[in-house]
């Protein structure tokens, strides 16, 4: 099942780079469509954050003592301050490890 | 002379995409990592770096195949997460159109953001280049080898790093770190917004494609609120 997976991301991957490069395509996109283009890593990245910050666990939000959420607020501020990829992640991971082992936020 | 030419527009290429390197080689680390530590054979997840060749999507790949996500959740959303290639594709075409398709077939696989970041200023700046296209051979190829390389290193150390760190957490820091500086504007405030709220809301009444659905809605705000953008 994982191979068929990666597969099939494989080809559509290569597909979506491709065909506007193999000229099927003859007619210009619509500024909207563009547009959505540009929203859909954006659209898409957010809820598996969120998911993945357990804001929600068991069907009732965990906004206390939820030491995820609050690495993930830190590394935001860190993203916005340093737009860097490390800096983001070695200092969240670091806030969250240092909070879940030692502190009972 | 023509070889000479198209060795020294190659290597100003690869040359230009090494800096970049210095943020892609530890995220290709960390997709490694990652791989192993959600259950991927050290095969599937070298391979995959080849196959897909897409960073942000590879991530979300083994997050969701981690957490037991049906395969057409998984295919749509890295469909989803990778279809701004296809935008870069277009731009890229009008320089590209007179090539051979052997040509467009290798270029189109080694088109990347970061491949495409650096190539696409070259052709802007200098259309009129003879051999532009080893440009981008010359970026792609460089980007392909540290992002293969990283994924092996990945790879070999993942399955020896100690439990208590948890690491599957590094999955969600990765996207912040991506996502946080494409919010440049009140319309892509607005998409985070609506896709973090309906992705709240949709997960926690268990409907499937939930993110393929709040996708969609952080989208269709975006279009919304565009025209915010324009008035400011």
């Amino acid at each position: 099942m994982i191979w068929y997976g990666i597969i099939i991301c494989g080809v559509i991957t290569f597909l979506i780079r491709f065909i506007p490069m193999s000229g099927i395509i003859s007619r210009e996109l619509s500024p909207s469509t563009k547009n959505s283009f540009k929203y859909i890593p954006l659209a898409v990245l957010t809820p598996i954050i969120v998911n993945d910050l357990s804001i929600v666990e068991n069907n009732s939000l965990f906004l206390i003592e939820n030491h995820k959420l609050y690495a993930g607020l830190i590394s935001i501020i860190v993203a916005l301050t340093t737009n860097n990829i490390l800096a983001t992640i070695s200092v969240g991971m670091a806030s969250y490890l240092f909070m879940s082992n030692f502190m009972n936020v | 002379m023509e070889l000479m030419k198209k060795f020294i527009i190659f290597k100003q290429g690869v040359l230009e995409e090494l800096p970049l390197q210095l943020g892609v080689f530890p995220f290709g680390i960390i997709y490694g990592i990652m791989a192993i530590e959600s259950g991927l054979t050290p095969i599937q997840a070298f391979l995959m770096s080849s196959i897909i060749f897409g960073g942000a999507s590879q991530i979300a790949f083994v997050q969701l195949i981690s957490s037991a996500t049906p395969l057409g959740v998984v295919v749509t959303t890295v469909s989803a997460i990778n279809s701004r290639h296809f935008l870069y594709s277009i731009s890229m075409m009008e320089y590209l159109k007179n090539l051979s398709l052997k040509w467009r077939i290798v270029l189109s696989y080694l088109l990347t953001d970061e491949a495409y970041a650096v190539s696409i200023r070259r052709f802007i700046n200098e259309p009129s280049t003879s051999f532009l296209h080893f440009h981008l051979l010359g970026t792609g190829i460089t980007l392909f080898l540290s992002w293969q390389i990283s994924t092996l290193i990945g790879v070999l150390v993942g399955g020896d790093l100690p439990q208590f760190l948890d690491l599957q957490f590094i999955i969600p820091l990765t996207f912040i770190a991506i996502i946080v500086p494409m919010i440049k504007s009140i319309s892509t405030f607005f998409v985070v917004i609506a896709s973090a709220f309906s992705g709240l809301i949709l997960k926690s009444l268990d409907i499937n494609f939930w993110i393929v659905i709040s996708g969609m809605i952080g989208v269709v705000i975006g279009l919304i609120s565009s025209k915010l953008d324009k008035k400011r």
